[in-house]
């Protein structure tokens, strides 16, 4: 995702907060698994 | 523009299969899913402030559906335009409608008809006359070029295919220097073909 919005000329792409959102679902095996996370995203529009 | 996915899924039956689980969790949010739902988790696993939750509708929170707190990025200033992309029924939007106060405007976008519903009608019960509900997609956004001042979007951008399309056009309705506030999934590693074709893993 980070490449994506870099690709697309967005400044100050970032991964500022990680969240283990998948633990205690039945999908949890498959996100450790492939060490699938939540995550915030900030970016800024280039001017 | 042709419409691409990187596997091969017929991107249609894979937008239908979205708005079937989410028009689920509309109807019953509490039913069985492979995903978290409801203020509870969003307080105790993603950081939300479960005041600020106990005070939106329950209909609203009790369908939340994210993956991250798009809020925790930063704050939303007093006044700002804020679209958020994929709003489900509600709950992120209605709380940047607070933040960004009458001032400001807050405009939600989602593909789900009872997400929209709910949406709207939690806006109307809180007195959010800035809100605005409105049916789209992220590839497709119903939104003004070079309108927006900072676009947010929780669990959505991971269920898009065509995600470059997706992330255009969020560079396009952002004014130059607008934000973007985003919560989704990533991956740590390179899936298999096996796990690739998993439509569940494109669902949830």
């Amino acid at each position: 995702m980070i490449s994506v919005f870099q690709s697309a000329g967005f400044a100050r792409v970032a991964i500022t907060h990680r969240y283990e959102c998948f633990v205690g679902t039945t999908k949890e095996r498959t996100a450790r698994r492939y060490g699938v996370v939540g995550v915030n995203v900030s970016a800024v529009r280039g001017i | 523009m042709a419409i691409t996915c990187p596997v091969n899924f017929d991107v249609k039956s894979l937008r239908k299969e979205v708005q079937s689980i989410y028009s689920r969790v509309a109807d019953a949010p509490h039913g069985e899913f492979h995903f978290h739902r409801g203020p509870a988790y969003a307080a105790r696993m993603l950081g939300y402030d479960s005041a600020e939750l106990a005070a939106l509708p329950a209909d609203v929170s009790s369908s939340f559906a994210g993956v991250a707190n798009p809020h925790a990025i930063a704050p939303l200033p007093n006044g700002a335009t804020v679209v958020d992309i994929g709003c489900g029924a509600g709950m992120d939007l209605l709380l940047a409608a607070r933040r960004v106060g009458p001032a400001g405007r807050a405009i939600g976008v989602d593909m789900t008809e009872a997400m929209r519903q709910r949406a709207a009608a939690g806006a109307a019960q809180c007195g959010l006359h800035h809100v605005d509900v409105r049916a789209g997609d992220a590839t497709n956004l119903p939104v003004d070029t070079a309108s927006v001042d900072i676009a947010i979007s929780n669990g959505v951008l991971n269920l898009v295919p065509e995600k470059e399309r997706a992330v255009a056009e969020i560079a396009r309705i952002l004014k130059p220097g607008g934000r973007v506030q985003i919560g989704d999934i990533v991956i740590g590693e390179v899936l298999d073909d096996t796990a690739l074709a998993d439509i569940d893993l494109w669902t949830g």
